[in-house]
C-alpha cells in the first residue's frame, strides 16, 4: 500500500488539470464540465490516506517538486477537497446553471491551486499553487458579472498581487538563509530561527499570507469579494481559499522554536482581527457580507492561536489549528449556500432557521455540535491568562455576529449576487448536516472525546454563546443607531491613496517629456559617461 | 609639442565641436554634420594611435589604418542612410524636425500599424 | 598562443552562422523579386540547425568554440568566439527572427501583379541581414569587429521600424539613426583609446593585459555610455517608443526582442569579459540605478499609455532596466553571483520571446479590430481568445508570476540581491512586478468583460499561432533545468580567473 502512496499527491495536482487541458477540447468539453466534481476525488484519497497511514512524500528532484501530506495538511486537504466536489457537483451539473467555458477554466485553475497548496513541499511549487489559488480566481468576477464585480475584482487583484510580492520577497530571504540551498520547506523553516533576515522574512510572511487571510489591515477586500461573487464562488473562495493563507502560516512559521516578540505580536494581531470583523460585521446588512467579517474574524483567532503558539514553541499546534480551520471550511461553505437558498425561496421560518441558526452558532463553539470539537481542540492553545480571557471573549462577538447573520437571512432576496444553483439550494441542509457532524470524524485525530464533551467544557462552550446571544437581543434594539460602513470599510481609504499615486504619475509623464527633447537626452548620455569615468577611476 | 599631441586637441577639439552642435542644434541635418565632424575627431585618434604604434621599419601601425578606413566606410553609409530618410521625410510631409510632439499622436489609435 | 585563440573542432560552425544569411542577402539582391521572400524562410531552418549545433558543441565540449578567421590568431587576425551564451542568443534570434517572418508573409508577400515591391523586397533583405548583424555580435571576439556588427544591426533594423513608408515611421527612425550614431561613435572612440593603450582589440587578449589606466577609465565610460544609448536605458530612451510602436508587428517584434539584446550583449561582454580586472564598484552602482530608474519610470508611463503598442514599447524600455542589474548582482565572484548572471541572462530570453509574442499578437489585434485603443477592447477577448491568450502569457512572464521565465529570472535575480545585501534590488524587483502587474490588467481586465465587439475582420489564426508558440516558449523557459544553466556559465569569465574551465 505504501509503494502506492506517493501516487496520491501527484494525482492530486494531475487529475485536476487534466480536466482543465479537456475544457480546451470542443468535444470533451461537455463531459468535462459536468465530471469536474471528479476531480478533487483524487485529493480527497490522498487526504484520507494519509490521515489514516500516516505522512508521505513525493519527491521529484528533475521537475524541481516535492509533495508532502502529513496530519494537519490532510486534514485542511480533505475537508477543501469536499467542499470542490460538493459545490461543484451542485453548480456544473445541470446545463442550464452551468457557468460559462472560460469561468470553469478560471474554477479548475483556482481548484487546483487550492489543492496543490497543501500538498506543495518546496518554495516554488508552492509558490506557484499559492498564485493559482489567488490569481485565476479573477475570472469567477470577470466571467459572472452582477454589479459591483469590476470594484470587487480590482480590489482582490490588487490585496492577491501585494501579498504574492510579499511572500516572494520572503520566500527569497528563506531560500538566501538555508546554508544548503534546499528549497524544500521543512529545511528552510528550520533555518529561519538563526537566519540573518529573520525578523524581514517573518514580516513579509506574516503579511503576505495576512492579505489571503484577510487579517487587519490588509482585510478591505473580503466583505467587497464575496459580497460579488456567486454563491458557488463565494462558498469555495470563501471556504478553501483563504485556508491557503492559514496553511502558509501553518507552514512557514517556525512553531517548534519559541519567539516571544513575534508570537505575541501575531496574537495581539489575530485578536484585534477577530474583534474588528465582529464590530464592523454587526453593521452590515448583506448576508454575505456580514459572513465575510466572520471569516476575517474566524481567520484572527486563528492567526492569534498561531501567535500562542509561536510564543511558546509549540510544535502540536499545526494539527490543532488545522483542526479548528477544517471546521471553519465546512461550516462556511454551508453557510453561503444558505444564502444562496433562502435567497431562492424567501423566508421560511422554521426547519430552515433552525438549522441555519444551529450551523452559524456552531462557528461560535455551540455545544455538541463540530464547532464545540474545533474550539475544544483549539482551546490548549490559548494556555489560561488573557489569551484565553480573549479568545472565550472572541466566541461572544461570533455568537454575536452569527445571531446577527440569520436574522438578515431572510432578506438574502434583495442583494446582488445570491441566486444559488437549483441542485444547490435543494441540498444545502445536507451540507449543513455534514458541517456539523463531520468534525466528530476528525476530531479524534487530535484529542479525546472524553474530554471535549465532559461538562465543564460543555459549559465552556456554552456561556459565551449565552454572551453573544443577550448582545444580539441588544443589538437588535439598536440596529437604526448603528453606523452605515459599506462593505470593504478601511478600502475606501486605500482607494483614495491609490488614486493620489496615480496622479503622481503625471510627474512621471512630465520627466518622458524632458527626455524626449534631445538636448536632455544628450547631456544625459554625457552626464552618464562622466559619471561612470568617475565612478572607475575613484575606485582603482 | 609634438605632432602627435597637436593632433590630440584638435581630435579632442573636433569631438567637443561636433558633441556641442550634436546636442544643442534642432536640426536634423545639422546634426548629421556635427555626426561627421566627431567621426573626424575619432579618425584623428586613430591616426595619432597608428603614430604611436610604430615599430620597426613601419613609421605607422597599419591596424588602426584599417580600423580608419572601415570607420570612414561606415559613416559614409550611415551619412548616406541619414540624408536619405531626411529625403523622403521631406517629400511626404514638407518639413524635417526631430521635435518628438511633431509627429506623436498619443490618442489616436487610428494610425499605426 | 593560449587555447583562448587557437581554432577548435567545429570552430567553422560560427562562420556558417554568419554566412548563411550573408549569402542569403547577396543571394536576395541578385535573383531580386519574390526570391527574397523565398530565400529568408528558406534558410530559417538551417540557420536554427547551425545554432543548435552550436549549443551542443559548446555544451558537449563544455569550453567555448573558436575559431580564427583565415587561420591568424590574434593580435594579428580577428577570433570568433562563442560560449554559452552566445550558443543561447544564437538559437534565441534563430527561433524569433523566421517566427517574425512567418507572422509577416501576410503584410509583406510581393503583390501577385508586380514582380517586384520595394516594400517586401526591404523587408525580407533587412531581416536577414538583422539576421547576420546578429549572429556576428554573439560570436565575434573583437571589438572593432563588433562596432561594425552593431552599426548593421541599426542599419537593418532602421529600414524595418520605417518600410510603411509614412511620415511619422521616417521621423521616428530619422530620431533612432541619430541617436544611435551618436552612441556608437562614443563606441568607436572608446575603442581608439582601448587599441591605444594596449595594441589589440581582442577580447581575451584585453581581459589578460587590462590595467588601471586613465585611458582605460574613459575608454570605458565612452564605450559603455555608447551602449546604453542603443539599449535604450533610462534616460536615454527617447527614440526607442515612437521608433517600436510605429512600426509594422513583425518588425516591432524583431525590435523589441533582439535588436535591444543585440547592444546589451555588448555591454556584458564589454564589463564581464573585457574589464573585470578594473577594480570599479562605482560602475555597478550607477547600471543598476539606472535600470531601477528604467523599471520604475517605464513601468509607470506603460500604465498611462492609451495605445497598447505604445504601452508594449514602454513596458520594453522597463524591462530593458531589469537586464541592467545583472551588473551589481553578477559581478566578481561571490555566493551569489551565479544566481545574478543566470538571473539575468534568462531575463534576456524571457523577455524577447514574451515581448515578441505580444507585439505579434498586437498586430493580429490591430488587422482585427482596426484599432489598438486599449479603452475600446471591452469584451475583445470572446472574440480573439488565442490573441489575449497570447497577451496574458506575455503578461505573465512580464511579471514575473511562475510558470514563466520571466519569474525564474526574478527568482534569481532576488535571491543574489538577498544573499548580496543589496536589498534595494530587490525592492526594485518587486516593485516592477506590481507595476508590470497593474498594466497587464489594464490590458486584460476590459476585454474579459462579456460586451459585444464588432471585428473588422476575423483574426489571422496563423498569426496567433506563432504569437502564441512564442509566448508558451517563455512559459516553458520556466522549467529550465540546472543544466541549462550550467550551460550559460560556460566560458564566464570569472570562473576563468578563478582557475576553473
Amino acid at each position: 500500500m505504501t509503494a502506492f502512496g506517493p501516487i496520491f499527491p501527484a494525482a492530486t495536482l494531475a487529475v485536476p488539470t487534466a480536466f482543465l487541458v479537456a475544457v480546451f477540447f470542443p468535444r470533451l468539453r461537455d463531459s468535462a464540465l459536468a465530471l469536474q466534481w471528479v476531480a478533487p476525488i483524487p485529493a480527497l484519497a490522498a487526504a484520507i490516506f494519509a490521515l489514516a497511514c500516516g505522512p508521505f512524500a513525493l519527491d521529484a528532484p528533475a521537475l524541481k517538486l516535492s509533495l508532502w501530506l502529513d496530519l494537519p495538511t490532510a486534514l485542511l486537504l480533505a475537508v477543501s477537497a469536499l467542499l470542490w466536489i460538493a459545490v461543484g457537483a451542485g453548480a456544473f451539473f445541470d446545463r442550464v446553471e452551468r457557468p460559462e467555458p472560460r469561468a470553469a477554466v478560471s474554477w479548475l485553475l483556482t481548484m487546483i491551486g487550492s489543492l496543490g497548496v497543501f500538498v506543495a513541499d518546496d518554495l516554488l511549487s508552492f509558490y506557484l499553487v499559492y498564485a493559482l489559488v489567488s490569481i485565476p480566481a479573477y475570472g469567477m468576477f470577470a466571467f459572472d458579472p452582477s454589479p459591483g464585480t469590476a470594484r470587487a475584482g480590482r480590489v482582490t487583484m490588487a490585496f492577491a498581487i501585494l501579498g504574492e510580492a510579499f511572500l516572494l520577497f520572503a520566500f527569497g530571504m528563506l531560500a538566501a538563509g538555508e546554508p544548503h540551498g534546499s528549497l524544500r520547506i521543512p529545511d528552510v523553516v528550520a533555518a529561519l530561527p538563526g537566519s540573518p533576515w529573520r525578523d524581514a522574512a517573518l514580516a513579509l510572511l506574516v503579511a503576505g499570507f495576512g492579505a489571503k487571510m484577510g487579517l487587519v489591515p490588509l482585510n478591505g477586500w473580503t466583505p467587497l469579494s464575496y459580497a460579488a461573487t456567486r454563491i458557488p464562488a463565494a462558498a469555495v473562495l470563501s471556504g478553501a481559499g483563504v485556508k491557503a493563507g492559514v496553511i502558509g502560516l501553518i507552514r512557514f512559521l517556525p512553531l517548534g522554536v519559541p519567539m516571544a516578540g513575534w508570537g505575541e505580536a501575531l496574537a495581539v494581531l489575530g485578536f484585534a482581527t477577530a474583534f474588528y470583523g465582529v464590530a464592523i460585521g454587526v453593521t452590515q446588512q448583506n448576508p454575505k457580507a456580514v459572513l465575510a467579517y466572520s471569516s476575517m474574524s474566524q481567520m484572527g483567532v486563528i492567526a492569534a492561536a498561531l501567535g500562542m503558539a509561536l510564543a511558546a514553541g509549540d510544535a502540536n499546534a499545526p494539527a490543532l489549528v488545522a483542526c479548528y480551520a477544517a471546521n471553519h471550511v465546512l461550516v462556511k461553505g454551508a453557510l453561503f449556500l444558505a444564502v444562496g437558498a433562502f435567497a431562492a425561496r424567501g423566508v421560511r421560518p422554521g426547519a430552515w432557521s433552525l438549522i441555519a441558526l444551529v450551523l452559524a452558532l456552531s462557528l461560535a463553539g455551540l455545544p455538541l455540535t463540530g464547532g464545540a470539537l474545533a474550539k475544544a481542540a483549539s482551546k490548549p492553545l490559548f494556555g489560561y491568562g488573557v489569551a484565553a480571557a480573549l479568545a472565550a471573549a472572541s466566541s461572544a462577538g461570533s455568537a454575536l455576529l452569527m445571531v446577527h447573520f440569520v436574522s438578515r437571512l431572510p432578506f438574502s432576496w434583495r442583494f446582488d449576487a445570491t441566486a444559488s444553483p437549483v441542485r444547490l439550494v435543494r441540498s444545502w441542509p445536507w451540507f449543513a448536516g455534514a458541517a456539523l457532524l463531520l468534525p466528530y470524524v476528525l476530531f479524534p485525530l487530535v484529542g479525546s472525546f472524553g474530554d471535549a464533551l465532559s461538562p465543564s467544557k460543555l459549559w465552556d462552550a456554552l456561556w459565551p454563546i449565552l454572551v453573544g446571544g443577550l448582545l444580539a437581543v441588544w443589538l437588535a434594539r439598536v440596529a437604526d443607531r448603528l453606523p452605515r460602513i459599506p462593505p470593504g470599510d478601511m478600502i475606501v481609504f486605500g482607494e483614495a491613496a491609490f488614486d493620489r499615486c496615480l496622479a503622481s504619475a503625471t510627474l512621471f509623464d512630465r520627466i518622458d517629456l524632458a527626455f524626449r527633447g534631445w538636448p536632455a537626452a544628450g547631456l544625459a548620455l554625457l552626464a552618464i559617461a562622466l559619471a561612470l569615468a568617475y565612478a572607475t577611476a575613484n575606485a582603482g | 609639442m609634438s605632432p602627435p599631441i597637436i593632433a590630440g586637441f584638435v581630435g579632442a577639439g573636433l569631438v567637443g565641436l561636433g558633441l556641442y552642435a550634436l546636442i544643442v542644434n534642432p536640426e536634423p541635418l545639422k546634426k548629421l554634420l556635427a555626426f561627421n565632424l566627431i567621426g573626424s575627431g575619432v579618425f584623428l585618434v586613430f591616426g595619432i594611435v597608428a603614430r604611436r604604434g610604430a615599430v620597426g621599419v613601419f613609421p605607422f601601425d597599419p591596424v588602426p589604418q584599417a580600423m580608419v578606413i572601415t570607420g570612414i566606410v561606415v559613416a559614409f553609409a550611415a551619412s548616406a542612410l541619414a540624408v536619405a530618410l531626411m529625403l523622403r521625410l521631406a517629400e511626404e510631409s514638407g518639413r524635417v524636425t526631430l521635435d518628438p510632439d511633431a509627429w506623436t499622436k498619443p490618442d489616436d489609435g487610428a494610425e499605426g500599424p | 598562443m593560449t587555447p583562448a585563440e587557437t581554432t577548435t573542432s567545429s570552430g567553422a560552425l560560427l562562420v556558417l552562422a554568419i554566412l548563411l544569411p550573408s549569402a542569403g542577402i547577396l543571394a536576395s539582391f541578385a535573383l531580386g523579386g519574390r526570391n527574397a521572400e523565398r530565400i529568408a524562410l528558406g534558410s530559417a531552418p538551417l540557420a536554427l540547425a547551425i545554432a543548435l549545433s552550436v549549443l551542443a558543441e559548446v555544451w558537449r565540449a563544455g569550453r567555448p568554440i573558436v575559431y580564427a578567421i583565415a587561420g591568424l590568431s590574434p593580435p594579428l587576425g580577428i577570433a570568433l568566439r562563442a560560449d554559452g551564451i552566445s550558443a543561447v542568443m544564437l538559437v534565441t534570434s534563430a527561433l524569433i527572427i523566421p517566427a517574425a517572418g512567418l507572422y509577416a508573409r501576410a503584410g509583406f508577400a510581393t503583390p501577385p501583379a508586380e514582380r517586384e515591391s520595394r516594400k517586401a523586397f526591404t523587408f525580407w533583405i533587412m531581416l536577414q541581414a538583422i539576421s547576420a548583424a546578429l549572429a556576428i555580435i554573439f560570436v565575434s571576439g573583437d571589438l572593432f569587429n563588433l562596432y561594425v556588427a552593431l552599426e548593421l544591426l541599426t542599419f537593418a533594423a532602421l529600414p524595418l521600424a520605417c518600410v510603411e513608408g509614412r511620415a511619422e515611421t521616417f521621423a521616428a527612425a530619422l530620431r533612432y539613426l541619430l541617436f544611435a550614431l551618436f552612441g556608437s561613435i562614443f563606441y568607436l572612440l572608446g575603442a581608439a583609446l582601448l587599441y591605444g593603450a594596449f595594441g589589440t582589440l581582442d577580447i581575451a587578449l584585453l581581459a589578460e593585459r587590462m590595467r588601471p589606466l586613465p585611458a582605460v577609465t574613459a575608454a570605458a565610460a565612452l564605450m559603455s555610455a555608447g551602449l546604453l544609448a542603443k539599449t535604450a536605458l533610462f534616460p536615454l530612451h527617447l527614440w526607442l517608443p515612437p521608433a517600436h510602436a510605429n512600426a509594422p508587428a513583425p518588425a516591432s517584434a524583431v525590435l523589441s526582442g533582439l535588436v535591444v539584446k543585440g547592444s546589451f550583449f555588448l555591454t556584458l561582454r564589454l564589463w564581464f569579459y573585457v574589464l573585470p580586472a578594473l577594480p570599479a564598484v562605482g560602475f555597478d552602482a550607477i547600471l543598476g540605478a539606472l535600470g531601477s530608474g528604467a523599471v520604475v519610470f517605464g513601468s509607470v508611463l506603460a500604465l498611462m499609455q492609451p495605445r497598447l503598442k505604445l504601452l508594449i514599447a514602454y513596458s520594453t524600455i522597463a524591462q530593458i532596466g531589469y537586464l541592467f542589474l545583472i551588473f551589481p548582482l553578477g559581478s566578481g565572484l561571490h555566493a551569489w553571483t551565479a544566481d545574478g548572471w543566470n538571473g539575468g541572462l534568462m531575463q534576456v530570453l524571457a523577455h524577447a520571446f514574451a515581448k515578441a509574442a505580444m507585439f505579434l499578437a498586437a498586430g493580429v489585434l490591430y488587422e482585427s479590430l482596426g484599432h489598438d485603443k486599449i479603452a475600446k477592447f471591452s469584451g475583445a477577448a470572446k472574440a480573439m481568445p488565442m490573441t489575449f491568450l497570447t497577451l496574458g502569457l506575455g503578461g505573465l512572464s512580464l511579471m514575473g508570476l511562475p510558470p514563466s521565465g520571466g519569474f525564474a529570472a526574478k527568482w534569481l535575480l532576488l535571491r543574489a540581491s538577498v544573499a548580496s545585501g543589496q536589498w534595494v534590488w530587490a525592492l526594485v524587483l518587486l516593485v516592477g512586478g506590481l507595476l508590470a502587474a497593474g498594466y497587464v490588467y489594464r490590458i486584460l481586465a476590459p476585454a474579459l468583460s462579456s460586451d459585444p465587439v464588432a471585428l473588422k475582420a476575423p483574426p489571422r489564426r496563423a498569426g496567433e499561432a506563432i504569437a502564441l508558440s512564442l509566448a508558451l516558449v517563455a512559459v516553458v523557459l520556466g522549467f529550465a533545468p540546472e543544466s541549462f544553466f550550467q550551460l550559460l556559465d560556460i566560458g564566464r569569465p570569472a570562473l576563468a580567473t578563478a582557475g576553473l574551465p
